[in-house]
């Protein structure tokens, strides 16, 4: 791209020096000449349907749309003129030929592209007599509602479920004037991201989980950072008087690293936020077996602060445990480990974290990527994990890098995952053997006897790690949580023994689980002496209290359920009722995200504002609040002043990646700031690493079955965690999304959900 | 190998198919397999296929044929969906043996498509679009099927009846209501 060779365009009379083959209309737009358009969108195949963007070049017989040509040396172009304002008029007025005027009723009425153009282009009044289409409005899913007559044709949806998504399930049926968006047997049966109702420029796709709620001017808007996966999508918090109303991308102000991408959990998820099973007070369990009692705040406070004072003086501050989230905020977890070291004195501190990535972080030789890097990457080799299901944005940028980029997609899982399709090369490996993978990859020495544990050919290896050596370009590298300590130690070195070339340059790109998973490791609360299960595995022994903020993964607890039972005092600090707070000794209610504000730093290392929305909702308080309240109470007065950016601006003071970072940096989501990592040299230490990861992979029995079936869309976002069981939607997708018996009708009322069809809880908890 | 998407080398999409899906004979299988042989891509015996499960599935494209389709060519469902709701020529619904398609577009229109159309309205006791009740007959209007120069005409089957008239139609309607007319299915 910095190849790309300059020409000179002239534009209504003013030259400008632009790279060869850029869209005309994107050089057009950002030079300051408005041009309408409605199936233009960038990044997506060209349409050229809506022939609203028409310009008038000259040498070129007839009026052109600019969206599909690309800029050529001494083009002349001129964008307004009567000439193209009637065809522009006319077009409108096609348009709306079958569109009916029901705006008022009409949920998108407010942010509709086409009710702004037909302000600017539109006619007073029609001229058409004809009869227009109807179709009766009906449920495509039970989160999408469908208007076909609506609809507009610029195919925005169907092109991109197919290239972002990869799911091609809505697509345009029927043909001419009776052309509808539609799906195959009237019923979606796709991941839901909703994106198609994101991008569609009127009120054809709707959100069927918000519609005929609320008018979109009544919305209070709030920039803000997702709460789910570790990708960090920017979005905007729609909220009406203390109500969190929706949640979408675009907005027009939103202008972060997904654009107007959001998945299902991001768009749909948010309405435990207002949900009424939210803990409402403060509440306390006087004794052992009775019941949790609400309390005052001032009353749990000190009750909380007199108990762990006790066990302190009674077993040493080691005694004590705390345990921080990496769904919370870089706050709220550098505030509890302050809490940890300083007041408590501790040297047992964790985030109840799926899995550790401090190896990596230790001994990382290359930068992270963000999502751009991996969208215009050109290799990427991807390590375990299911970035579809578990980190939808990574899956879209790498399946654009594939499809618009031509970059070459190495993916070595044991699961035949969806993104197969697109990769290269797939190394179908037995299930937890990815270690041996990275062992090949360090040196050609262990090739065969890593392929044999694998079970897949040697000469699968070697075309591998020849494709990353003629890379020109980036090559990402991205893995899961199945890779080993030491496997993690050796993936993050190669870069630095394999050496960077003129046009290549290594990026990692890991896949964590949590929202801020990143951010527990840089405040360096994953740094303690045990983790999360190993203070569960010593709860009643060496360690007698727990302080709990945000709850532990069903994981962690499982096969454990005694040890919370076993504690001295255990103090949670959670959103819901929960397997945690069901032993607790005293339960603070903390506010969700859409209540604090804060910050969240992503799987590409960006640190981004999470903003208020609402005022939390009850008693509710921030975490690092709680967590401040309770070292006042034992003495120690942090001094942040009830600020949230005092905090982060101690954190930009301690914690060496976030040097200098304060909250005015991190204002613009579209400029968003990657906190600077340490790059790690070549570490001497790395043969034994080596030599131990190489026994590891010979201690593999090279038995197990490889699971052969592609898993089908969904199984992991759907799933009913504490915070998507507040959804009824989700509840109808994770029993297989039942097709109801009446489209017309919504599904909810009509589909009773055999609760045995279900599905087990999610790795992640929510 | 570069994957990258062109239309001669589509990426390879696995269809999600429904549990039920159309079973054929050997005999049809080889005469699918003879048009497949005829493409570089496989995609593009789409149109040839389709005629074929239709004429195989009675008469239309039901769900099992769409979804032995889409396993068929390797493309999505939804791909095969679109195509067979574009063309007038695949049935997405059940229709009857005499499919009397009449050619409503400029040239039958100018000539009287439209009191064919009304005709045949008439005399079946259906609306275009619609089914006798016993199953006989189907009518539907649809676009130019390139016999202009012999408009109006109507298509039953593969079979064009051309230069039409009020008396020519009558004889035709005849004899399918003494189910004597026998039509060609093949393309």
């Amino acid at each position: 791209m910095t190849t790309a060779e300059s020409v000179k365009v002239t534009i209504n009379g003013q030259e400008f020096q632009v790279q060869k083959g850029a869209p005309l209309i994107d050089v057009c737009r950002e030079n300051g000449f408005a041009i309408p358009s409605f199936c233009y969108y960038a990044d997506l195949a060209l349409q050229a349907s809506c022939r609203m963007c028409l310009v008038r070049i000259e040498k070129m017989p007839k009026l052109q749309t600019s969206c599909t040509i690309t800029c050529t040396d001494g083009m002349i172009v001129t964008t307004q003129s009567e000439e193209i304002e009637k065809a522009q008029r006319g077009m409108v007025e096609f348009l709306l030929a079958n569109h009916p005027l029901d705006c008022p009723v009409c949920d998108r009425g407010g942010e509709c592209e086409l009710q702004e153009m037909v302000f600017d282009w539109g006619g007073l009044e029609e001229r058409f007599t004809e009869r227009k289409n109807y179709y009766p409005e009906k449920f495509l899913s039970p989160i999408v509602a469908n208007d076909p007559q609506r609809c507009i044709l610029c195919k925005r949806c169907t092109r991109v479920c197919d290239e972002w998504m990869g799911e091609d399930a809505i697509e345009a049926g029927g043909r001419g004037a009776n052309t509808v968006i539609g799906t195959f047997g009237g019923w979606l049966n796709c991941s839901q991201c909703g994106n198609c109702i994101e991008v569609c420029p009127t009120g054809t796709l709707l959100d069927a989980t918000y519609r005929h709620q609320t008018r979109p001017w009544e919305l209070e808007r709030t920039v803000s950072t997702c709460t789910f996966c570790s990708d960090g999508c920017q979005m905007s918090l729609g909220s009406r008087a203390g109500e969190l109303m929706r949640v979408v991308a675009r907005d027009r102000y939103v202008d972060g690293i997904n654009g107007e991408f959001l998945c299902i959990k991001g768009r749909f998820a948010h309405p435990f936020v207002n949900h009424e099973e939210r803990l409402r007070t403060p509440l306390i369990r006087y004794r052992k077996g009775g019941k949790l009692i609400p309390a005052t705040w001032d009353e749990a406070i000190r009750f909380t602060a007199a108990k762990l004072q006790e066990i302190k003086d009674a077993h040493g501050a080691n005694s004590i445990g705390v345990v921080g989230s990496p769904r919370l905020t870089n706050e709220a977890n550098y505030v509890l480990l302050k809490f940890a070291r300083e007041v408590i004195g501790t040297e047992h501190y964790t985030a109840s974290e799926a899995f550790s990535l401090a190896p990596f972080f230790k001994h990382m030789t290359a930068p992270l990527a963000t999502h751009k890097d991996i969208r215009h990457a050109k290799t990427i080799v991807l390590i375990g994990g299911e970035p579809e299901e578990l980190q939808p944005l990574t899956a879209k940028q790498v399946r654009q890098a594939v499809r618009n980029g031509g970059a070459k997609l190495v993916i070595i899982n044991s699961v035949p995952v969806r993104l197969k399709q697109q990769a290269t090369q797939f190394l179908h490996v037995r299930p937890g053997t990815e270690d041996a993978l990275v062992l090949a990859l360090a040196g050609q020495t262990d090739d065969a006897m890593a392929a044999r544990k694998m079970g897949v050919e040697v000469g699968e290896i070697e075309p591998l790690r020849r494709m990353i050596d003629e890379t020109q370009g980036n090559v990402v590298l991205m893995f899961g949580g199945e890779l080993s300590t030491e496997a993690q130690t050796i993936l993050a070195q190669l870069p630095g023994s394999i050496g960077d070339e003129e046009n290549r340059r290594f990026l990692f790109h890991p896949l964590p689980l949590f929202n801020n998973s990143f951010g527990v490791h840089d405040v360096g609360l994953m740094d303690g002496k045990l983790n999360a299960t190993g203070l569960l595995d010593a709860a009643g022994d060496t360690v007698r209290a727990l302080y709990v903020a945000g709850g532990l993964l069903p994981a962690h607890l499982q096969g454990r359920e005694q040890a919370l039972q076993n504690l001295d005092f255990l103090v949670v600090q959670e959103l819901f009722a929960t397997d945690t707070t069901a032993h607790a000794d005293v339960v603070f209610p903390a506010a969700s995200f859409a209540e604090i504000d804060g910050t969240y730093t992503n799987n590409d290392g960006l640190v981004q504002r999470v903003r208020q929305s609402i005022p939390p909702v009850h008693q509710a308080k921030p975490d690092w609040v709680i967590t401040s309240l309770l070292a006042d109470a034992l003495g120690i007065d942090f001094n942040y002043q009830m600020s949230a950016s005092a905090v982060f601006r101690e954190i930009g003071e301690h914690v060496p990646a976030y040097q200098g970072l304060r909250y005015p940096l991190l204002k613009d989501e579209s400029k968003p700031v990657q906190a600077k990592y340490q790059l790690a040299g070549q570490r001497a230490e790395v043969a034994d690493v080596l030599a131990e990861l190489r026994q590891r992979v010979e201690r593999m029995t090279g038995a197990g079955d490889k699971i052969m079936e592609t898993p089908e869309v969904g199984h992991e976002l759907f799933k009913i965690g504490t915070l998507t069981g507040k959804v009824p939607q989700f509840h109808l997708l994770a029993a297989g999304n039942p097709e109801p018996p009446d489209v017309l009708v919504s599904p909810l009322y009509q589909i009773t959900i055999d609760s045995g069809l279900r599905r087990d809880t999610a790795i992640a908890g929510d | 190998m570069s994957q990258q998407f062109t239309p001669n080398n589509p990426l390879p999409q696995e269809a999600k198919v429904p549990v039920e899906m159309a079973v054929f004979s050997l005999d049809v299988e080889a005469e699918i397999d003879r048009h497949l042989a005829k493409y570089p891509v496989k995609r593009s015996a789409i149109l040839p296929l389709m005629f074929i499960v239709q004429r195989e599935r009675g008469g239309y494209l039901d769900p099992p044929g769409v979804a032995y389709l889409a396993d068929r060519l390797d493309v999505r469902i939804t791909d095969i969906w679109e195509v067979a709701t574009f063309y007038s020529m695949i049935n997405t619904e059940p229709v009857g043996t005499y499919h009397i398609q009449v050619c409503r577009t400029l040239s039958c229109k100018i000539l009287g498509a439209g009191k064919i159309t009304e005709q045949c309205s008439t005399r079946l006791g259906i609306k275009p679009g619609e089914t006798t009740p016993d199953g006989k007959f189907s009518l539907s209007e649809v676009e130019c099927l390139g016999s202009c120069g012999t408009a109006p005409m109507l298509q039953i089957g593969f079979d064009f009846h051309e230069n039409l008239t009020a008396e020519k139609l009558d004889k035709i309607l005849d004899t399918c209501e003494r189910g004597e007319y026998v039509f060609t299915v093949k393309g």
